[in-house]
């Protein structure tokens, strides 16, 4: 278990993180989410102990002592590798620097999974923005790390290697490994994660799993249909808090029963259906972000 | 230990660059080739261009000699570095007819020998440029040698009384306790060998200095560096790239070494002693890791290598001191503006180095620099270890010094 205890930084008079709690579980996949410049990226590098916080401290299993180098799996948002040695070079000097044991069958095993094991031999610089980031992601599991923090994995993937590090990351979490990621990409974030947290202007806005914050922080609507398509533009809406999208209106259920937007409806116009959209990650995203900026 | 990996990982790959090895090996080979292509072109006269004078002989007797006897001289150069052509007559009546020469670029400039040459010696150049003031300085011998010989002549002097007044003196070099003569060649090689260690250790230094430089901004322009300090500690990283690229700098110093050492014994000079192979490598060490905490340090605040080349350009300028005042440390090794020189550490390698060739040094001197550049260097590696930790993850911030002063304080 990882548990951030008030960790604060700062910049001269910029406050990146402020008082930033927070608690991941083992083997769990946690998403770490936030607008650009909420100070996710410092937060990261404070748990990485890269950065030293100006307050507060980080526990590792109870302790406050950095695991072992070997046991923790850094991917930062940019590319963080040697662009002039060859791809094999680069991940073994990261796992003789995380002393991994017999590291070349591995590094050839892990190629082979991404369809890089014909490019052992090329430079780094010759590899495609995709095949670079595939490459980092190997070499931040190489050493088969306990922890692993993952700054924006899918940036820069195709369709299909997105859903091969997702599978892996399933794999991870089946072997219990504590997986933190960060990403503007609510669609993976919501397929993935177990537990989320986000923050805003370096403060923790809302943190927990995310189920429970999806239920309790989404703003349900009904979806309503009507028989005529003409009816879509109807005055009796303006009554709501509604918009229109692909020939359905969706109203917000503000303080309102469902039954008592539906009777109004019915007295304007036949409907073809009714049913209760669920809001996805991305709206509660927004909705919080805009809230705790109010 | 991983301070360790760090190392070798940076002097492997740096010792298998091709550019290591031709910077290694090209390097003495372009240093001979310019010596010995300048020694050439001074020699054949490529380069030089035939100046044209006029002269205006008020005697009637010098410009002829002068002339004969500079035919001679210049009879087996391909490109003689000039002429001249005399007229016999008053300068009154020849100026204006010289000056227009001059002006329409047929004549580079003129001389004038006046009538009264003998007892007042002083000849007078016309010209519109300085391009003919080092021309001066033969015609000036040439004459004088005439001027004497005719004296000689008006005194009814012989030739073989003028060869007992005019001749040379020979100094013949011995080494204390030797009776054996020392050889020419020898003589210029302890003369040139003192600037050749001082060379080298540049070399070695600043060959070190500079991929350190590289190293830190390629790590921290690609973000490794936020891998390798999510691995490692900043003190394991800054010291295994130091340690890394010194022991490429000090395999480069002792590939020049080996080759000095066998091309003395090959012409039968010892230049290299152990102790003098030892001080190298002492201050080798030294001034590099002085200069690896500057560079380093530098580093770490820049984003691209041409900020950080223009900010390290003042440090390089300083080293280049001793570079310029070589001759003048070999000669006067133990002056007060050396003995000062040799105590600032950005140069005390260098200036010790010549000193210690030449053998012109004391062991307190010896040691006493020694402790002010292991209290520099000290510093240096102190300070830039403040400085690369703050600075490193600063991406694309302008640092201004007080905020530098500040990490530093801290």
């Amino acid at each position: 278990m990882i548990e951030i205890k008030g960790i604060s930084k700062s910049y001269d008079s910029i406050k990146a993180v402020a008082q930033l709690d927070m608690t991941i579980q083992p083997g769990r996949i946690y998403g770490f989410l936030g607008p650009n410049g909420a100070g996710k990226t410092t937060a990261i590098r404070m748990l990485m102990n890269i950065i030293i916080p100006d307050e507060g401290n980080i526990l590792f299993e109870g302790k406050d002592q950095r695991p072992p180098s070997n046991q923790v799996g850094y991917l930062p948002e940019e590319r963080g590798l040697y662009q002039k040695i060859s791809v094999f070079e680069t991940l073994q000097y990261f796992a003789h620097l995380r002393s991994v044991p017999h590291p070349n069958e591995k590094i050839k095993a892990y190629l082979q999974r991404f369809d890089l094991g014909s490019r052992l031999q090329s430079k780094v610089s010759e590899l495609s923005k995709g095949n670079q980031q595939k490459l980092q992601f190997i070499n931040t599991i190489l050493h088969d790390p306990q922890y692993i923090v993952l700054d924006e994995p899918f940036s820069g993937l195709d369709p299909v290697n997105q859903l091969l590090l997702k599978e892996i990351l399933e794999e991870m979490k089946q072997a219990g490994k504590t997986i933190i990621f960060s990403s503007h990409q609510m669609d993976q974030v919501e397929k993935l994660c177990d537990d989320v947290a986000l923050i805003n202007q370096g403060q923790l806005v809302t943190a927990g799993k995310l189920k429970t914050i999806m239920q309790s922080e989404g703003v349900q609507r009904l979806q309503v249909t009507p028989v005529n398509e003409n009816d879509l533009s109807h005055e009796c809406f303006s009554a709501f808090n509604s918009d229109r999208t692909n020939g359905s209106v969706f109203i917000e259920i503000d303080g309102q029963s469902k039954q008592d937007i539906i009777a109004t409806l019915n007295k304007s116009m036949d409907l073809k259906s009714v049913k209760v959209a669920e809001p996805g990650l991305e709206e509660i995203f927004i909705h919080l972000v805009q809230g705790s900026q109010s | 230990m991983n301070a360790w990996k760090i190392a070798w990982f940076e002097y492997r790959r740096r010792i298998r660059s091709k550019w290591f090895i031709i910077g290694t090996f090209g390097m003495p080979i372009l240093i001979l080739g310019i010596s010995l292509g300048t020694g050439y072109m001074a020699g054949s006269g490529a380069g030089i261009e035939t100046k044209n004078f006029g002269m205006i002989d008020e005697t009637g007797f010098y410009g002829g000699q002068l002339s004969l006897v500079l035919d001679q001289r210049f009879a087996d150069k391909e490109v003689p570095p000039f002429n001249i052509a005399v007229s016999n007559g008053s300068f009154e009546s020849l100026q204006t007819q010289f000056d227009e020469l001059v002006n329409d670029k047929t004549l580079d400039g003129y001389f004038v020998i006046p009538h009264d040459f003998m007892s007042n010696p002083v000849m007078r150049n016309y010209s519109q440029s300085s391009s003919t003031f080092r021309s001066t300085d033969l015609i000036e011998s040439e004459l004088k040698e005439l001027l004497i010989k005719q004296k000689a002549n008006s005194l009814q002097l012989s030739e073989e009384v003028l060869g007992e007044i005019f001749f040379d003196v020979n100094v013949a070099h011995f080494d204390i306790g030797s009776s054996e003569e020392r050889e020419t060649e020898e003589l210029i090689a302890d003369y040139i060998a003192p600037f050749i260690f001082m060379f080298l250790l540049f070399l070695g230094i600043f060959t070190g200095g500079q991929l350190l430089l590289r190293a830190v901004l390629e790590e921290r322009s690609s973000r490794v560096i936020e891998v390798l300090l999510s691995t490692v500690s900043y003190n394991e990283l800054m010291g295994g790239k130091i340690l890394g690229l010194g022991l490429l700098g000090l395999t480069q110093s002792a590939i020049y070494l080996i080759g000095a050492f066998f091309a003395g014994s090959y012409y039968d000079l010892s230049i290299i002693t152990p102790a003098i192979g030892l001080l190298y490598f002492t201050y080798f060490i030294l001034g590099y890791l002085l200069y690896a905490g500057i560079y380093i340090g530098v580093g770490a605040l820049f984003d691209s290598e041409q900020e950080a080349q223009q900010a390290i350009q003042i440090i390089t300028f300083i080293a280049i001191i001793p570079m310029v005042l070589w001759t003048m440390v070999i000669e006067n090794p133990n002056s007060n503006l050396v003995n000062i020189l040799s105590y600032i550490p950005l140069v005390t390698p260098f200036f010790m180095m010549i000193k210690i060739a030449v053998g012109e040094t004391s062991i307190f001197q010896i040691l006493t620099t020694i402790i002010v550049m292991i209290i520099s260097v000290y510093g240096s590696i102190r300070l830039a270890a403040k400085v690369f930790r703050t600075g490193i993850l600063l991406y694309g911030k302008r640092v201004t010094l007080p905020e530098i002063y500040r990490w530093i304080r801290a």
